[in-house]
């Protein structure tokens, strides 16, 4: 019944404009069947580290400024899409349906830029790395596609909590005696380091 | 915290990561803060998300701790700050221990969350439970199944899917609840400004739950019907994800039983016109992918105009995904998607590389022999503007049409030599060329002298020096036998002169093997001198090459009646290389005792000419046909992936290889039997043919190894059974014609004890005369049961075991045995030519295909089919198939022309052979079938 198995992705990857990674995951199942560790160990790129980093690296060199959306590579199917200095695959198996991949794909796509409201960039990413790890994760959950819409996918990715931290003082008795303890501890130790 | 380890936070969004063990320390010391900092602790987790996605491990206890201090984050109310902490419980639950701790938190957050967190929690919540502890979560699971809420009950749904391999039982428990979720569509709840997108729900909970209830009824057939039957009425699937699973599901019903077509041809081809191109796609990919009888014609057509519209539509994917199922259609039957030839053209120019080399490799293929001309014109007329990976593949795609379209060799052999010598290129672009062109030289005999003189032209101006050994060897190969070898001579000579030391001793050996040739003394003497100048040449290799050459020269001349120094020169035989290193292997590995016995090369089966190119042809063959039948689009995508273009042509697949050691290894046990020692060598071996149902208890193959004046049936049997083993099998074979004085049975070789789920072998020895001798053997098994221990697996002691017999299917030795295909370049005048002629016709009333009396025919006939008659029509109801074999008793040709007929009573076949051995003659064509 492989060709029923909702496990269609089996890997996002974003890598730079140098190959090096910027977000990958490759999904397993959580919990196999002897069959299904079995195919995960032959599979080249299975576990090992090395293998995915050098297959990476293949794909990309293959893919760089190839405008290549869609491609067979090393019996995966693979969907990419360039910008400016990252690039977004979708791994899938080489027999699943291209269009429903596509869906996938979109979706992530389409979810990263409207949460990254000021383009797809290397340096983006990187400040946004939760919200980008969040999403990827609301669209495909290891190795299922959890939903294509865009929107909803944004919609379920938080924001990271406002910026100033809660300053949240009782002016109670309780509370004050505390700070002022606090504030003394900490002199103390200032000064016993000899500040 | 000092204001210098809180400045190192702020330069984070940089993006140069800090060390591991930096985050390591970081992430214990803020999570176990009082109060945390919710903000810097989703920074952290980020981080460390982000060390974990470039490939950095954590070892086991630190995972582990790392685990417990983001656990210990729950007890923070915030929502943004959750999220992360479920990212972060995800990752690390598969590499840390004790995972479940997190069990009764995560719990409830599935039962008092918000909903923002709820689906998050839910999805951790199967990574942390086991195969002990998932039925703890069966209640959470359905009451968020059947939540009113999208991602609540999705979430749910693929949870359940993945606990699937270790709680299917619980799953199982609210199988209802998840059938009504296809049914239930749900609409998110007005959000209340929390985000500023709005969520449009897909109803993708519906493709989940499909997924999940299939895996759940994997194995009852009625159910999965139902299912079909439920969810394909009306409008009520949403989602075109589920609509494909869906289809999926119909495919595997199909492929386990193709006859029910007809029941889903109305629900196909309605999804062929489905709104949702993946479904579309879906449903066509299953329809072309079924076996060919039981599809109509018309459901078939109506795939491929499905496929033809999304030839043309301006999403890439979609053209791709559609140009990808018409190649792999063309593999087997060109002439269905003749009609989408116009797209496939306008995709030649497509600017995704992939989709126009798919184009074009489906045109090479629905080519027929009255468009190859144009076709090749509108390659040439872009292959260079293409990379060196996608012209090795069209260089491929031409080069099997040489072997399919042999008559148009004339425009093939013009495109080869214009992009051989036109284009720049690598090595390995060259090399397919020549690859190509050294095939129209062996198949294609009329072409040959026109592709050597232009491979001349070619290596004037060669860089590479492997191609030009190869081409030299093929000159001096094919040359001597050419109307005019003076000419090469010149253009071989000149490498003498002009080239490095590689070259010009690859060179000298060409040249002296025009020294052959018989009726041109001129020649001769002309070789002779340009040898001897040569012997001065300042390389020792060189140098070496020309003395042997002059000297075997020489001998042959004193004494022509030696043929020694002859074969040295020009080959006649060359070894079966698979056996020949198998034997090297073998000597090589035996201990040292061996070595005092030198190899014995004799052993290893040596082929002619003509055999060897029967081999390889036979093998292309193979490879036209097997690569569409696998399975797996392997071939297509082959030739997509460059990487991988060196393999598309490098020998035989593996299963053919194993077929060829299993006959060496076969020969090899004969050989060691003392009882067969007198009976010489074998002269052919059969491939296995099997005697029984693959089900049944006792599993037996039988193969025919000829003798000289014997038979011997090899029997290898097989115990499935698991608690009993046999004692003295033996099979007794009865000729079917008895007291047939041609047959006497020598010896049997019983097996004294099979063990369950072994395989041994039996063999019987017939001696016979000296003839072809044709005979159905009846076969039965005789032995004697006994039951074993199921502690110990031995016998029960004293039990005596009760002999039974069980009857195997007969074997017959035929015509077939006698010969083994061989390979003629000009199959009607070698026709005409053979003496002795015999006509038999046959009426066939069962209702198969052309293809299957076609295979049929060159299995019985075991002759090599040529002339690319192997591929029978489908389009047609009549075909005339061509083959040719030689005995392998006295060598003696024989030529078949099966012409066949299908009609609405069956079909009849009229078969002509001639052959050298009027009796060989006689016999194969009366036992065709």
């Amino acid at each position: 019944m492989s060709a029923l198995s909702l496990y269609s992705v089996q890997a996002v990857l974003l890598l730079d404009n140098e190959g090096k990674r910027i977000y990958t995951k490759y999904y397993h199942p959580p919990h196999l069947t002897s069959e299904q560790q079995l195919s995960i160990e032959q599979n080249p790129i299975g576990t090992s580290t090395k293998q995915q980093n050098d297959f990476e690296l293949r794909l990309f060199k293959k893919t760089h400024k190839q405008n290549a959306d869609i491609l067979i590579f090393e019996d995966h199917l693979i969907l990419c899409k360039e910008y400016v200095d990252t690039v977004l695959y979708l791994v899938g198996s080489i027999d699943e349906n291209e269009l429903v991949l596509q869906q996938a794909f979109s979706a992530i796509k389409d979810s990263l830029e409207l949460i990254l409201a000021t383009g797809i960039d290397k340096k983006n990413i990187l400040e946004h790395y939760d919200m980008v790890a969040l999403a990827i994760d609301e669209s495909i959950d290891d190795g299922i596609i959890l939903e294509t819409d865009p929107a909803t996918i944004a919609s379920r990715v938080t924001k990271p909590p406002s910026k100033d931290a809660q300053i949240n003082i009782e002016l109670s008795e309780k509370g004050l005696l505390s700070a002022w303890g606090f504030a003394k501890s900490k002199l103390a130790e200032r000064l016993q380091q000899g500040i | 915290m000092s204001t210098h380890t809180y400045k190192k936070f702020e330069e984070t969004e940089s993006g140069v990561l800090p060390d591991k063990m930096t985050v390591y320390q970081d992430c214990l010391n803020e999570f176990n803060e009082s109060p945390v900092n919710p903000r810097r602790c989703r920074t952290l987790i980020s981080r460390l998300l982000q060390l974990l996605a470039q490939g950095e491990t954590f070892p086991k206890s630190e995972a582990t701790t790392l685990f417990f201090s983001v656990s210990k984050l729950f007890q923070q109310p915030n929502d943004s700050l959750r999220q992360m902490v479920y990212l972060a419980i995800k990752e690390l639950s598969s590499i840390s221990d004790d995972v479940l701790m997190a069990t009764s938190s995560i719990m409830k957050d599935i039962q008092n969350g918000s909903d923002v967190i709820k689906p998050n929690a839910i999805r951790s919540l199967t990574r942390v439970l086991d195969e002990s502890t998932a039925f703890s979560a069966e209640r959470l699971l359905k009451s968020a199944v059947v939540s009113k809420h999208p991602s609540i009950s999705s979430a749910a749904l693929v949870s359940s899917y993945h606990l699937l391999p270790v709680a299917e039982s619980t799953v199982k428990r609210y199988m209802n609840e998840t059938q009504e979720v296809v049914s239930d569509l749900k609409t998110y709840p007005y959000t209340n400004g929390s985000s500023e997108f709005y969520p449009n729900s897909t109803y993708i909970a519906q493709y989940h739950a499909i997924g999940l209830l299939c895996m759940l009824k994997n194995h009852d057939k009625v159910a999965l019907m139902k299912l079909v039957q439920q969810f394909s009425t009306g409008n009520l699937l949403k989602n075109q994800l589920a609509q494909v699973e869906l289809v999926k599901l119909v495919g595997e019903l199909l492929h386990k039983d193709p006859q029910m077509v007809t029941q889903f041809a109305a629900l196909l081809s309605n999804w062929l016109s489905s709104k949702f191109e993946s479904v579309q796609l879906q449903a066509a990919k299953l329809i072309t992918s079924l076996p060919d009888r039981y599809v109509s014609p018309e459901l078939f057509a109506a795939a491929v105009q499905t496929l033809q519209a999304l030839l043309s539509v301006p999403r890439v994917t979609t053209r791709f995904a559609a140009v990808r199922v018409l190649n792999r259609i063309s593999m087997t039957a060109p002439e269905k998607i003749v009609v989408c030839n116009p797209e496939l053209e306008s995709l030649i120019n497509d600017s995704n590389r992939n989709i126009s080399t798919y184009a074009i490799t489906t045109l090479l293929k629905t080519g027929t022999s009255n468009n190859i001309a144009s076709l090749i014109k509108t390659i040439t007329k872009f292959i260079h503007e293409i990379s060196d990976d996608f012209k090795i593949i069209i260089i491929d795609a031409v080069r099997t049409m040489c072997l399919k379209f042999p008559e148009e060799w004339k425009s093939l052999l013009d495109f080869l030599i214009n992009v051989l010598k036109q284009g720049e290129g690598g090595f390995q672009f060259k090399n397919s060329i020549v690859e190509a062109l050294f095939d129209l030289v062996q198949f294609v005999p009329q072409s040959k002298e026109v592709a050597l003189e232009n491979l001349c032209d070619f290596i004037e101006d060669c860089e590479f020096n492997e191609i030009l050994v190869r081409i030299l060897h093929l000159l001096g190969k094919e040359g001597p036998t050419t109307k005019n070898p003076s000419l090469y001579v010149r253009h071989i000579y000149n490498r003498v002169v002009l080239e490095n030391s590689i070259i010009r001793s690859a060179a000298v050996v060409a040249l002296s093997k025009f020294a052959l040739v018989k009726n041109d003394p001129t020649l001769v003497e002309s070789i002779e001198i340009l040898l001897r100048r040569i012997s001065n040449d300042v390389d020792d290799e060189v140098r070496d090459r020309a003395t042997i050459a002059l000297q075997l020269i020489e001998s042959i001349k004193s004494e022509p009646q030696l043929y020694v120094a002859q074969d040295i020169l020009q080959c006649k035989y060359s070894y079966d290389l698979g056996a020949l290193e198998s034997k090297l292997n073998q000597y090589m590995s035996a201990n040292e005792d061996t070595y005092k016995t030198p190899f014995d090369v004799a052993s290893v089966p040596k082929y002619t000419e003509d055999e060897r190119k029967a081999i390889e042809l036979k093998k292309r063959q193979e490879q036209l046909f097997a690569a569409p039948t696998s399975k797996r689009s392997g071939a297509a995508s082959q030739s997509v992936d460059a990487e991988k273009n060196n393999s598309s042509y490098v020998g035989p697949t593996l299963q053919e290889q194993g077929e060829d050691l299993m006959i060496t290894k076969y020969a090899d046990e004969i050989a060691s039997i003392e009882e067969f020692k007198g009976f010489g060598p074998i002269i052919n071996t059969s491939k296995d043919i099997p005697l029984t149902e693959t089900e049944a208890e006792f599993v037996v193959t039988g193969v025919k190894h000829l003798f000289k004046n014997h038979v011997v049936l090899q029997f290898n049997i097989t115990d499935t059974l698991t608690d009993v083993a046999l004692d003295n099998v033996s099979v007794v074979c009865t000729p079917e014609i008895e007291n047939s004085t041609e047959l006497e049975e020598v010896v049997t070789i019983p097996i004294e004890r099979l063990m369950p789920s072994e395989t041994s072998v039996c063999y019987v020895a017939f001696k016979k005369s000296e003839g072809n001798i044709m005979e159905g053997f009846l076969n039965t098994l005789y032995f004697t049961t006994r039951e074993l221990d199921p502690n110990t697996h031995e016998a029960f002691e004293g039990d005596e075991g009760f002999q039974d017999e069980y009857e195997i299917d007969s074997i017959f030795l035929t015509a077939g045995d006698y010969i083994k295909g061989a390979f003629v370049g000009n199959f009607s005048a070698c026709f005409d030519e053979l003496p002795h002629s015999e006509v038999a016709v046959y009426n066939i009333k069962e209702n198969i295909s052309l293809q299957d009396i076609v295979d049929r025919l060159v299995v019985n006939t075991s002759c090599l089919p040529l002339e690319n008659t192997q591929f029978a029509p489908s389009d047609s109801n009549t075909h005339t198939l061509k083959l040719f074999g030689k005995s392998v008793m006295s060598g003696a040709r024989i030529a078949l022309v099966v012409r066949m007929i299908k009609s609405s009573k069956g079909i009849a076949l009229k078969a002509e052979g001639r052959s050298d051995d009027a009796q060989l003659c006689g016999d194969i064509v009366n036992e065709l079938m």
